[in-house]
């Protein structure tokens, strides 16, 4: 027990400076996302190539692992869904849930548009170009079919993440798409098992068996997002007695964990119960605050779990099938990119949009490795078709994040209809001239600290000029500082327009205490005196 | 919710001695006091001068609303006081004021003492509720117009 504990540690430690050290090289010099590093060096280190090189007595750093199809050891890889789990939490709390709610609807019409094109395509050119394959229902080309369907989320994720386009309209559609994708592959490969079976050991096809899968799976979906929905206001609300932060983000990722866990218990994966509570939290005040903190935990675990994705790249296995597996990854890549693409021109994006939609569900990872790893223990395929399968998570992954980078650069948006909600028309702003930049930030940052005195949640937002969100409830307020003309600077708030008298009443008390400053400032008689005492000590023999 | 959970008959004074701003804080404070809401009444007091003298809270159409933040309550208190024939507060008009509406908030306790106040700017910003109150005879007509 120890000796496998103390292996897990030299590998974790392994991971992840090489990854952090890729992954730093790929957005630094070949800006590329990170992501990428972090996958490549998971290949690079890992069983089927530098890890398999034992070093002295101490054997391979990370042997082959032969009886299972995951080709690392058991407590590796549970690392590595904790980063998953951590991902898609943090995922889910950086989207903003009304306009994920507004997008479902055309979610799930480019979800299915991508499940239906990449399962056909799949399963048809399997029968097509492979010889052993007689009939388009053979559990072969099936599991194959059922290969192409899965969007990895956590690819998707990653990327919009990184490059802050998570909460716009496609960037919510691709979200809430591949949320969806998963489980409709989940159900899916219900049916595959089940029709697979019935193909190899005969007898008949159990339906209902399949059916209660199905239904279980779509039920506990459903059911989460609206029990989640109602319940994390009142649950926000009732944790902020405690007035710890720390204590709310920590008790909220138990809940994703617990979620999770409950989330394959229904037959999905784990990471759609991270997902959900991440984005019942979202609406809530708080979740700016505890993203920030899981962002920061999340970057020493989310790295292990994509360099693990990495590592179950086999070189060997694809030998045998390169050509087959390269036409495959293609028709899987196009399965997607005109399965969704096409169906989001019917749903009221612009080309542009389509374009970021179908490369967004282009990436493949972990529930294509469930699928292929559920086909190859039940003998429905063989190694060579498990290679086929990684080859084109792989061929997608690695092509889809330039691609997907490229394709949301410019800032027009893909959707045809303006974004704005109907109550941002009666948001007023309430503006504050300073004669320099450097007393309106001063301003500012005591301005700021009365509204986390009133009970507000404060975080910075990138944007062109430095800008704050304040939230409480529903009471969202918007801070910028705006460079007027020489160096004068204006603060200005957003607000709504039931809200505005609180916010001048707030400005003006920060501003009675910034005076109240100002003079005990002018008032200091000895600071050249304090600043000379300064000087003299440091020429002060000892 | 919160007025109702803040305010109540014994915090209500219509026709306030007072003459002066000091005065009038004085007998706002003794309100609190008398409801065993306030600690050192004197602490208070320099408090609320402190924060006066940063600048005036007599705003426009006779409303004044002197607050502050001081160790002497334990959870945000408020009481209001009437003088119809008004007193200087150094308003921003120049006008003399004749609604005084007290807010008092523990230091360094997080809470929504600013949204207290502006939840009640809200009502007194309309000039119905203003003339209603000027016009009271009773506390209950006072506290009817705050939806009490």
């Amino acid at each position: 027990m120890s000796e496998r504990m103390m292996v897990l540690v030299l590998q974790l430690g392994v991971i992840l400076i090489v990854s952090k050290f890729v992954g730093y090289v790929f957005s630094r010099y070949l800006r590329q996302p990170k992501v990428l590093g972090e996958l490549v060096a998971g290949m690079l280190i890992g069983p089927y190539l530098l890890g398999s090189i034992p070093l002295g007595s101490f054997g391979p750093l990370f042997p082959l692992i032969t009886d299972s199809t995951i080709p690392v050891s058991a407590e590796l890889y549970a690392i590595s869904t904790l980063g998953s789990i951590f991902l898609l939490f943090d995922s889910g709390l950086e989207t903003d849930l009304p306009t994920f709610l507004r997008f479902s609807g055309k979610a799930t019409v480019v979800g299915f548009g991508g499940v239906i094109l990449s399962f056909l395509l799949g399963d048809g050119i399997t029968y097509l170009l492979c010889s052993d394959v007689h009939s388009v229902l053979a559990p072969e080309a099936m599991f194959l079919g059922t290969v192409c369907t899965a969007t990895s989320i956590g690819i998707t994720a990653r990327i919009l993440g990184e490059t802050k386009k998570i909460g716009t309209p496609e960037g919510v559609t691709i979200m809430a798409a591949a949320v969806l994708d998963d489980v409709i592959s989940i159900v899916l490969l219900s049916v595959v098992v089940g029709v697979a079976s019935v193909e190899m050991n005969g007898g008949a096809i159990q339906w209902s068996v399949i059916g209660s899968v199905a239904v279980r799976a779509i039920a506990f979906w459903l059911a989460c997002m609206v029990a989640g929905i109602i319940i994390a206001p009142f649950y926000t609300k009732g944790m902020k007695r405690f007035h710890s932060l720390p204590l709310i983000s920590e008790i909220s990722f138990g809940i994703a964990l617990l979620l999770a866990g409950f989330s394959e218990m229904a037959g999905l994966a784990m990471i759609i119960g991270a997902y959900i509570t991440g984005l019942a939290l979202s609406q809530t005040d708080v979740a700016h605050s505890i993203s920030t903190r899981m962002q920061s935990v999340g970057e020493f675990f989310v790295p292990v779990f994509f360099a693990v994705m990495g590592m179950m790249v086999n070189f060997d296995a694809l030998k045998s099938v390169f050509g087959f597996a390269l036409i495959f990854s293609l028709i899987a890549f196009l399965g997607k990119l005109l399965g969704c693409g096409l169906p989001s021109l019917l749903v009221g994006f612009n080309l542009r949009g389509a374009l970021r939609i179908g490369t967004g569900m282009l990436p493949r990872g972990e529930v294509t490795l469930i699928v292929a790893g559920i086909g190859l223990a039940s003998g429905a395929i063989a190694h060579d078709m498990f290679g086929v399968a990684v080859m084109t998570m792989l061929v997608a992954s690695i092509a889809a994040p330039p691609l997907l980078i490229e394709a949301f650069k410019g800032g027009e948006s893909g959707y045809r209809k303006s974004l704005q909600r109907p109550e941002q028309k009666d948001r007023v702003s309430i503006e504050l001239e300073f004669p320099t930049t450097r007393i309106a930030e001063f301003f500012t940052e005591s301005l700021i600290a009365s509204f986390i005195q009133e009970g507000f949640f404060t975080s910075s937002i990138e944007s062109v000029d430095p800008t704050w969100q304040i939230r409480k409830e529903n009471t969202v307020l918007l801070l910028k500082l705006l460079k007027g003309k020489e160096d004068s600077c204006m603060v200005s708030i957003g607000c709504g327009a039931e809200d505005q008298d609180f916010v001048r009443l707030m400005m003006v008390d920060a501003m009675a205490d910034f005076s109240d400053f100002a003079q005990t400032v002018s008032s200091m008689k000895n600071e050249e005196m304090m600043s000379a005492k300064l000087l003299m000590q440091m020429f002060d023999e000892a | 919710m919160r007025l109702k959970n803040t305010l109540n008959p014994n915090l209500v004074k219509i026709g306030l001695e007072g003459t002066g701003k000091e005065e009038i804080i004085r007998e706002l404070l003794g309100l609190l006091k008398a409801d065993g809401k306030l600690g050192d009444i004197e602490k208070a007091f320099a408090d609320v001068m402190e924060r006066e003298a940063k600048m005036s809270t007599g705003i426009q159409h006779g409303v004044a609303i002197p607050h502050a933040k001081t160790s002497e309550v334990k959870e945000l208190v408020a009481c209001i006081g009437i003088k119809k024939e008004g007193v200087d507060f150094a308003s921003l008009d120049g006008k003399p004021s004749e609604l005084f509406i007290m807010t008092l908030s523990p230091k360094d306790r997080i809470g929504p003492h600013v949204q207290f106040l502006a939840e009640i700017s809200r009502i007194i910003k309309k000039e119905e509720a203003r003339t209603q109150l000027l016009e009271a005879t009773t506390v209950q007509e006072v506290l009817s117009v705050f939806g009490l």
